[in-house]
């Protein structure tokens, strides 16, 4: 539920409007003036169809210094931004051999992992020496190591479920594990904020999709019920299995799923639920377990959870955990599993290292002190954030911080003025998020110390002020309020 | 007015090119753009009121003839071209007709046609125009004209 202040909703829809005409207007010169030119298609169709790429060329190229900018340092609470310039108005970037010490606000840093670390580092570097970069093969051919069952069995210990099975990438885990779960004549109900990974994995599987409005669980049963009731389509048979897709913590608006109501709707209805945790696993409950602990939900109620090694454990891949019977499915029919390359050793060292880091079993309180550390950062900042008189969405506890900007010009001189400023931040627009609801996505790490986010949040009152972004009212300082109270006596 | 919130529920529709109509303050901002616009002719041509809502009324025709039934397809290539047969107007409300959206936007241009014919007295060769332009629009909005395309023009290759 954001609150929109009217006027922002109207000026935004005018200025998409007015980027829109003015594109228009630009493509229909373009294509007045390359009438006369010649074509060197030579019989063959063009790559896209003339107007797919308008929103690319048009509106996104315009603000392209704002996106993808290089970096040539780890992704650290603080690294270097290569600076990069623009001749002809955006349309190509060239990088200088300048580079910027700017603060990291960007990164899925959250347990500050992304740089070297004194226990898993070393180890890493060991496990490179003896394994190698690569496996260079898939699991099924030989590619399977000692270290990828021993990360399966730390992952699903983790987690609190049987079993687990690990993947190279997080996305291909949700895109490829999907269609083989359930496939024609199953239901998918999904979120309709998931990421882009699920609606893939979705489409891919073949199965007949329906959308729930975010985080409603009543909405969840209503849409449960009709489907229900309808069956298949054309020939109402029941469905043959029904899954409900949600995520831990959504990664554009930061607020946690509403699981436990949403578990009860489906032991009710007799549906599978599907939990992603890619940004909430080893981010958020007290020890690190993802939204299952925080929200007290047991793991056994949830039938299959995915979560990604890329956002708290500083490596990458996914994994799914669930049932013995589960897993071993999976390692018989999942594509990812058979034919594509097995992570990386050194990747999985990282894994297993933070994991036991997390966990306090590497003989240090490093790991609590961690989560501590990330709770409180992200709730002081948002609190602070909110006091200033920015929107700022999602929930308390939640790593992800979003602001919401609202018109598309603020979009580059946020970015622009922080940037100056040397703090890093990243937006996000249209088509990533709704047309209306453009945003600063800040995830908070636990390798912030206070006075970085100080500095953030001085930087961000100034360019708020200056870019006009302070929609909601700001609390008056407490100094003010005592001051006036002296002045009455 | 600064301090008047709407609140925003996140629209049920994957369609990424239809979602942002879902939103609070879209008719609106379509009513204040024509109201503007007719203005904006008002003072660049200097003619009479009547013949300004005639401009708007026929400029308004192309440009949403143009962009409601004659583009295909969403101008981003992330949804890798489910929509493509399908124009602006039928990929509205997921293809769901006569919601409150698609009334709305078949009663402006019958409003417009009312305003331009009245404030020009019904005078030709305007009125022919506006009457061309009103039923062009609306019979394309028609429930039966879903993914019809007359005589082929338009259609898919």
């Amino acid at each position: 539920m954001i609150a929109i202040p009217y006027l922002a909703a109207l000026t935004t829809y005018f200025s998409y409007g007015l980027l829109f005409a003015f594109g228009q207007i630009r493509d229909f010169f373009r294509k007045i003036l390359d009438w006369s030119g010649s074509n060197n298609l030579q019989g063959y169709a063009p790559i896209c169809v003339a107007h797919e790429d308008f929103y690319v060329r048009r509106l996104y190229l315009r603000i392209q210094d704002c996106f993808g900018r290089p970096i040539t340092s780890a992704p650290d609470a603080w690294f270097d931004v290569v600076e990069r310039y623009s001749n002809d108005n955006n349309k190509t970037l060239k990088r200088t051999t300048n580079i910027s010490r700017c603060l990291n606000l960007g990164s899925y840093n959250y347990l500050g992992f992304a740089a070297a670390d004194e226990y898993c580092t070393p180890r890493v570097i060991e496990s490179l020496r003896k394994y190698s970069p690569s496996t260079c093969s898939s699991r099924v051919d030989a590619g399977t190591t000692a270290l990828h069952n021993e990360l399966e069995k730390c992952v699903a210990d983790f987690v609190g479920k049987p079993a687990a099975i690990v993947f190279g990438m997080g996305y291909v885990t949700n895109s490829a594990i999907l269609p083989v779960l359930i496939g024609k004549g199953g239901l998918i109900i999904s979120d309709s904020l998931n990421h882009n990974s699920i609606v893939n994995g979705a489409r891919g599987s073949g199965a007949t999709i329906r959308v729930f409005q975010h985080n409603t669980p009543s909405h969840l049963e209503e849409v449960l019920r009709e489907q229900l009731a309808e069956g298949q389509p054309r020939t109402h048979r029941p469905w043959k299995k029904i899954m409900v897709i949600v995520e831990g913590i959504y990664s554009m608006e930061g607020d946690l799923c509403k699981l436990p109501e949403i578990i009860a709707i489906c032991k009710k209805y007799k549906a599978y639920i599907y939990l992603d945790e890619a940004h909430s696993i080893g981010a958020v409950g007290k020890t690190g377990k993802g939204v299952c602990e925080l929200l007290g939900v047991d793991t056994a109620d949830v039938d299959i959870m995915m979560g990604t090694f890329t956002k708290s454990f500083g490596s990458c891949g996914g994994y799914i955990a669930g049932s013995k019977e589960l897993i071993q499915y999976l390692k018989y029919t999942c594509p990812a599993h058979l034919y594509a390359t097995s992570i990386s050793p050194p990747a999985a060292e990282q894994i297993k290292s933070s994991i036991k880091v997390i966990l306090g079993e590497d003989g240090s309180n490093r790991g609590p002190q961690k989560l501590a550390q990330i709770r409180e950062n992200s709730n002081f900042f948002r609190s602070e954030l909110q006091k200033m008189g920015f929107e700022v969405i999602g929930d308390d506890d939640s790593p992800v911080v979003p602001i919401m900007l609202y018109n598309p010009a603020k979009i580059p001189a946020f970015s622009r003025e922080c940037l100056k400023q040397n703090v890093a931040v990243v937006m996000v627009a249209f088509p990533a998020t709704p047309l209306l609801l453009a945003r600063v996505r800040v995830c908070i790490s636990a390798s912030h110390t206070k006075e970085d986010l100080v500095k953030a949040l001085k930087v961000f009152d100034q360019v708020g002020d200056l870019v006009g972004i302070k929609y909601f009212p700001a609390e008056p300082d407490k100094e003010q309020e005592e001051d006036k109270i002296v002045k009455l006596d | 007015m600064a301090n008047l919130y709407v609140t925003a529920v996140p629209p049920v529709d994957l369609n990424k090119n239809t979602e942002w109509f879902m939103y609070p303050g879209v008719w609106t901002t379509y009513i204040l753009i024509l109201f503007f616009s007719w203005l904006l002719v008002l003072s660049i041509f200097g003619c009479s009121p009547g013949m300004g809502w005639t401009i708007v009324n026929l400029a308004h025709f192309c440009v949403t003839y143009q962009f409601f039934h004659w583009k295909k397809g969403t101008p981003f290539a992330e949804d890798q071209g489910i929509y493509n047969g399908l124009t602006w107007w039928e990929q509205v409300d997921n293809g769901k007709q006569l919601t409150r959206n698609r009334k709305f936007l078949t009663v402006v241009p019958v409003v417009l046609y009312l305003i331009a014919s009245h404030t020009t007295d019904y005078q030709h060769p305007m009125l022919f125009f506006n009457t061309l332009a009103v039923i062009v629009l609306v019979i394309a909005k028609f429930p039966n004209m879903h993914k019809v395309r007359i005589f082929g023009i338009n259609a898919d290759t």
